[in-house]
């Protein structure tokens, strides 16, 4: 029998479908039934008009995709051997802006998500409030504001650097709100200081804590999410940044990367219509995200963790958390360094001049996102996005699971659906 | 405290063609715990919520205030229940009717999916065509894309007052709305002695002339609150692109339209003429301190 499971309070909505045997589950496919036609919106528009459209592809992450768009841009004029000469300021301010949308975006998945989904598997005392998560937040998104204008939606960044040129007085208030931030998640959510933490290199040193990530900690090997949820061991990391290593990774060998290796495929969804498309490398799944980028990076504790524990529902949860603390430490250090006096933005040729074609890659907060266009004499012919629920979350057939459905084949629905979430799903983004 | 507590507000959130970004520009909202402890919330996408969308569709509860936020598509689902019937159903015996964001106002950015059926809730661009046109006088349009999260709460905040909304032609607010994007944004002395940005990525100068700025055509009170309690997109250089107006998403956001150098759109209620005849005059003076950059880094130390 197939049972039919409706996923809320994520990014938008989705449907799992389940055969079971016995208890457990047999075989899961994946459906996200809307459709907003974002590609097709595109064509025939200005290319710059895309910064302005692609961000409102998702409410989340919506400055991935602006950094997805300005990089294919900038690809485009690369391509027609036309320089784009990008500061160093311009730089980093696009890098630091884009941690504090991962950074928010973290914040709310363990607070407004991971926290509830736990507390429906088991009684979670003590447990914080979904204010917290929106609090923590709303600070990230002050600080990604003092350089992008505004978030959500913001289209501060054009081919040749960001539109802002901030003084110094704004990288001060940016300085306070990250350091609001960091005392934050301290105090409410690690129960210990931050470079303390950055210092452990086991999950035994989180257990001795007592704070939220020490009892999520617990909650998830008393559930057995250790040894649970796990998918192909399989890694692949795009986005070039200070933060990440593009490598693809079997195990803990890694392997170089080539974004012509990447394909789509239809999804398989027999029980309903779905408008999402799988999205694989060299014709295998793989899992992306913060994960995928722990794992590449080589951080001593996700290692540990991954030495015992595999890919499991544990270790994708907890390589998010710790990213959260990693990305902080990261963005002080950004802010320290930025130096101001250079140009913000180097205007390239017209966009009128332009006919190429180009791609820009980014690691979003769920993963690898990248963005295809191809522009004739500044308008957009096609473009094509491929965002990372698409390689985490697709629906295939029995015979080639993507890797949630291979995460929640063999055990009962409930935990499914929990380990549904450790992906951290984004619907509107897969089906744009 | 902005908020009475003796009686508690049923609020009901449901989305039809969206992003999100209205549910995630709100979370940002300063003073939300309070406007949450004054709720009680049947369903939100990512608040916790007394109810699920399960229980939601089967149209056998009613709520007080009802928040929409997306696109209006005749077409969509939500867990198989039309999307307009989940709409006509809560709508009847609302109080009042939220439309956030400028797709739910309007059409917006997601009427461009299915532009033959889509639209607002009671307005399709500026036509009254919406499907919850029996019920206007209770909706209230709160557009932007998104919404800035202080609009909500203003709106949200006045009805637990049980304050009285006036709002314009289009259904928003006029205490949000009656401002231009363009006031208080720190390029006006530029505007005023037409001293255009010469490129993208200055502090200096004004972004109507050559950058598309649209914020002289824009209701918003953007620049007067700020985003995020601490910018505007003009304050970090990007043209207002008008996101709050029924017109929104235009085209060539970037690059304004001009007639013989000057810009085909003058500012709201201003004659052609009468701006003309000023920019004229303004254009004549060469200001050495607007013409120069604002911080010489180089010769400052
Ligand atoms: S940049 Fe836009 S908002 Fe600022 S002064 Fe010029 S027209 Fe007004």
């Amino acid at each position: 029998m197939i049972t039919k499971q409706l996923i809320e309070q994520i990014e938008g909505e989705a449907t799992v479908h389940f055969t079971m045997n016995g208890n457990t589950v047999d075989f899961a496919t994946v459906a996200f039934p809307h459709f907003r036609g974002m590609e097709r919106i595109l064509q025939g528009k200005n290319a710059l008009d895309a910064l302005v459209i692609t961000p409102r592809v998702c409410g989340i992450c919506g400055h991935a995709h602006l950094m997805a768009s300005v990089r294919a841009l900038e690809s485009a004029y690369v391509h027609m051997s036309q320089d784009i000469q990008l500061s160093t300021k311009a730089q980093m301010i696009r890098e630091f802006t884009l941690l504090m949308e991962i950074v928010q975006n973290h914040y709310k998945w363990i607070y407004l998500t991971l926290i509830p989904e736990l507390g429906k598997l088991m009684p979670l005392s003590n447990m914080s409030t979904p204010l917290k998560g929106a609090f923590a937040a709303s600070l990230a998104s002050k600080a990604l504001a003092s350089f992008s204008g505004q978030w959500p939606h913001s289209s501060y960044m054009l081919p040749g650097g960001v539109t802002c040129d901030p003084t110094h007085m704004e990288r001060i208030k940016a300085q306070s709100y990250l350091r609001e931030l960091i005392a934050f998640f301290e105090n409410e959510t690690l129960g210990i200081d931050l470079e303390t933490f950055l210092s452990f290199e086991s999950c035994k040193e989180i257990r001795s804590l007592s704070s939220d990530i020490s009892r999520i900690e617990q909650s998830l090997l008393s559930l057995g999410m250790h040894e649970k949820g796990f998918a192909y061991d399989r890694f692949v990391v795009f986005g070039n940044h200070g933060f990440s290593v593009p490598s693809k990774m079997k195990q803990t060998r890694s392997y170089s990367v080539k974004s012509k290796y990447v394909s789509i495929k239809d999804s398989y969804s027999p029980q309903e219509k779905t408008f999402a498309k799988n999205a694989l490398y060299k014709n295998d799944y793989y899992e992306t995200g913060p994960l995928a980028r722990a794992m590449t990076n080589s951080v001593p504790i996700i290692r540990n963790i991954h030495r015992r524990f595999k890919d499991s529902a544990y270790s994708r949860v907890v390589a998010r958390i710790f990213e959260i603390a990693s990305l902080l430490q990261h963005a002080l250090e950004l802010l320290k360094l930025m130096e101001l006096s250079e140009t913000s933005l180097t205007m390239p040729e017209p966009i009128h001049t332009l006919t190429a074609e180009g791609i820009g890659i980014v690691e979003a907060p769920r993963g690898v996102l990248i963005h295809k266009v191809s522009i004739e004499e500044g308008l957009i012919r096609n473009y094509e996005i491929i965002t990372p629920t698409q390689w985490n979350i697709g629906s295939d057939t029995k015979e080639s699971l993507t890797p949630v459905q291979l995460a929640m084949q063999g055990v009962t629905q409930e935990e499914a659906l929990f380990i549904f979430r450790t992906f951290d799903v984004c619907s509107v983004c897969t089906t744009h | 405290m902005p908020l009475k507590s003796d009686k508690k507000l049923t609020l009901l959130w449901l989305q039809g063609l969206t992003c999100n970004g209205n549910s995630h520009s709100f979370l940002n909202l300063s003073y939300l715990a309070d406007v949450l402890l004054a709720c009680d919330i049947l369903y939100h996408p990512s608040l916790p919520s007394l109810q699920t969308l399960e229980t939601i569709s089967t149209c056998k509860l009613e709520c007080d205030v009802l928040i929409f936020e997306g696109t209006f598509d005749p077409l969509m689902q939500r867990n198989n229940v039309m999307v307009g019937k989940l709409l006509r159903h809560y709508a009847q015996k609302a109080r009042h009717i939220i439309a956030v964001g400028s797709c739910a106002s309007f059409g917006g950015m997601f009427k461009a999916s299915a532009p033959q059926r889509n639209s607002g809730l009671v307005f399709n661009e500026t036509a009254h065509e919406g499907p919850l046109l029996q019920y206007q006088e209770k909706v209230i349009n709160l557009s932007g894309c998104p919404i800035h999260p202080e609009w909500l709460g203003y709106t949200l905040s006045m009805i637990l007052q049980e304050k009285k909304i006036l709002v314009d032609s289009l259904h928003r607010p006029i205490e949000l709305y009656s401002y231009l994007a363009h006031h208080g944004c720190t390029r006006n002395e530029y505007f005023e002695w037409k001293v255009d940005s010469k490129k993208f990525g200055e502090k200096e100068g004004c972004l109507y002339y050559e950058q598309g700025c649209r914020a002289p055509m824009t209701h918003a009170s953007c620049n007067k609150i700020l985003w995020n309690d601490v910018s505007s997109k003009t304050r970090s250089g990007t043209p207002c692109f008008g996101c709050t107006e029924p017109d929104f998403p235009r085209a060539n956001f970037f690059r304004t339209k001009t007639n013989m150098s000057i810009p085909d759109e003058v500012p709201v209620g201003i004659s052609k003429r009468s701006y003309l005849t000023v920019a004229g005059i303004a254009k004549t003076f060469h200001i050495k301190r607007l013409e120069e950059k604002l911080i010489d880094y180089k010769t400052a130390d």
